[in-house]
């Protein structure tokens, strides 16, 4: 016994990455289709949304990377669909410099493709990217022209119809802010005291904790923590919205709720590495104090 | 002519004052933290006075703290470069000395002078960084799509299998507050999944019992992260945010002058 457990521990770590890669792997190339339930802070994130009016303006804000783009992605999307069923405007900027216009224009270009009927500068407006995350927001309390004299093509934003109404975040009916680091914070902390715009956060799931203090606080509306929260609200979505419904069910694109069974299955893993790593290492402790005893 | 006293009064505090500070740090090196030190004072008092007197030239539309807000958008533009000129200076110093790991610097600096050159080209031209007008990349947006984009999702994808590894090895019950801390983190791994569906799939009789289960799991989760989690974290956040204030003021009371670089004396 005490040579298993020992052996257990010892394995190669190699065996431990496969099993991972399986499990990854075996999800996305064969869905499960696990469900998923809704939380309270999603579902106020998309009520919220869902009482604006036609002609709101809605600033999302991209602050997240490639790096976790496979959970911040389908958060964008979603709030951007959403937007577009409800005529909504959406202005989109890129406040985190590794990536996040790129990621932004990339979302911006594929959703806005399944929109054809709305304009650009009519409909949605993209400012790109700009460095010093707190003091733009700073600005464009003030003065979105301010921190964005021109929109990411380099039209002047005096130019663009849509922006004539929506001069300061004053103007804005929420931030959106789907953020990786601290940046979604700074919206919080610094675009919503100033201007009084609400705040919506939809931050990967590693850093979802420390938003639960804002939201307890009431300094955000609402949350999408992680993939989790982007398959709740694919399935707000798809709730609401039918030609939503069938876009998820039959999509051949990622999405957050593919990407659970995924998270499923991994987690399942880890929490069972966690729970032999523990019995093994028990055991042992016990095969030594019984040999000490001797 | 239009006199405008914030904009007077921003030069005057910004442009002549540092320049003033200059020539008396030439003359009188006891007082070369003086001119230094009036401008962090004027920088941070200015915003904070402009948020309890509702004056123009402080707080309107062309007034002092607009335009301070203004410039720092401008000043952390140049923290970027700083940025950059560090990259630049460590990465050649560690290849003309042919240090260890020399080739990965080649490899950074490649980068750094293709992606950075491209992308000045495009502002420079007019092309922009993302798409053309007829639809197609632009260089920039080419580098970013297939070398950017990709590299980083894939080292953070590592993630994962160190993350199972170190689960395997390292997350042990030792002592009280590291059980306490290994049940938690396995409750809300499973609640955050829907983990005993997962593991009532092949048991079609068990499903129901499974749903009903991970509802409750999934509301203990939100009770921890909401309740336990959010009542520790709002105690970081104000204590962090005390932290923070106390060391703006002594920043701008000039009692904090490390920044200056200044080592023990003046």
């Amino acid at each position: 016994m005490a040579g298993f457990v020992d052996k257990l521990l010892n394995i190669d770590r190699r065996w431990l990455f496969l099993l991972v890669f399986i499990g990854v792997a075996l999800p996305i190339i064969m869905p499960i289709g696990l469900p998923v339930t809704t939380t309270a802070s999603t579902r106020d994130a998309f009520e919220f949304i869902e009482g604006l009016k036609p002609g709101d303006a809605v600033l999302i804000s991209f602050d997240y990377g490639p790096s976790s783009a496979p959970e911040n992605d389908p958060m964008a999307e979603g709030i951007m669909r959403q937007c577009f069923l409800r005529k909504i405007h959406v202005v989109i900027c890129a406040l985190y410099p590794l990536g996040g216009l790129q990621l932004a224009n990339n979302s911006l270009a594929k959703v806005s493709a399944e929109f054809p009927d709305l304009k650009y500068g009519e409909d949605y407006v993209n400012l790109g990217f700009k460095d010093g995350a707190q003091a733009v927001m700073k600005r464009m309390g003030d003065d979105i022209v301010g921190a964005f004299p021109t929109d990411v093509r380099g039209t002047p934003l005096a130019q663009i119809p849509m922006m004539k109404s929506v001069r300061s975040l004053r103007q804005v009916g929420v931030v959106v802010t789907v953020a990786t680091g601290i940046i979604g914070e700074y919206w919080i902390t610094q675009a919503h005291p100033q201007s009084g715009v609400p705040v919506i956060v939809g931050p990967t799931a590693v850093g979802a904790p420390k938003y639960y203090a804002y939201l307890n606080a009431g300094q955000a509306v609402g949350m999408l923590s992680g993939m989790k929260g982007a398959a709740e609200y694919e399935k707000l979505l798809a709730a609401k919205y039918p030609q939503l419904e069938r876009f998820y069910k039959s999509t051949h694109a990622f999405t957050a709720t593919k990407g659970m069974d995924a998270q499923t299955v991994i987690h399942f893993i880890i929490i069972l590495f966690i729970i032999i790593g523990n019995v093994a290492t028990l055991s042992q402790r016990a095969a030594r104090r019984k040999a000490e005893a001797r | 002519m239009n006199f405008e006293f914030g904009r007077v009064a921003l030069v005057v505090l910004f442009a002549l004052l540092p320049v003033v500070g200059i020539a008396f740090g030439f003359f009188v090196p006891a007082l070369r933290a003086r001119g230094p030190l009036l401008v962090a004072f004027f920088a941070g008092i200015i915003p904070i006075l402009s948020l309890y007197i509702p004056k123009r030239f402080l707080s309107g539309e062309t007034g002092m703290r607009p335009r301070l807000d203004q410039w720092l958008i401008i000043v952390a533009g140049f923290a970027l470069l700083l940025g950059i000129v560090n990259v630049i200076q460590n990465g050649t110093r560690k290849v003309a000395r042919r240090e260890k790991g020399w080739p990965y610097s080649v490899v950074l600096l490649t980068g750094l002078f293709i992606t950075g050159g491209l992308g000045i080209w495009g502002a420079v031209s007019g092309q922009g960084i993302t798409s053309l007008p007829d639809g197609t990349g632009t260089p920039f947006k080419w580098i970013a799509d297939n070398f950017f984009l990709p590299l980083q999702a894939t080292i953070f994808a590592l993630l994962a299998f160190f993350m199972a590894s170190a689960a395997f090895r390292a997350f042990r019950a030792r002592n009280t507050e590291a059980t306490i801390l290994l049940v938690a983190g396995i409750l809300v791994m499973s609640g955050r999944v829907p983990l005993l569906e997962f593991l009532a799939a092949p048991f079609p009789p068990l499903q129901p019992a499974a749903a009903g289960a991970s509802q409750a799991l999934g509301k203990l989760t939100e009770w921890i992260m909401q309740t336990p989690n959010g009542a520790a974290q709002s105690g970081i956040i104000i204590g962090a945010a005390l932290g923070a204030a106390s060391m703006a003021i002594r920043l701008i009371l000039g009692i904090e002058k490390g920044y200056l670089g200044l080592g023990g004396g003046e």
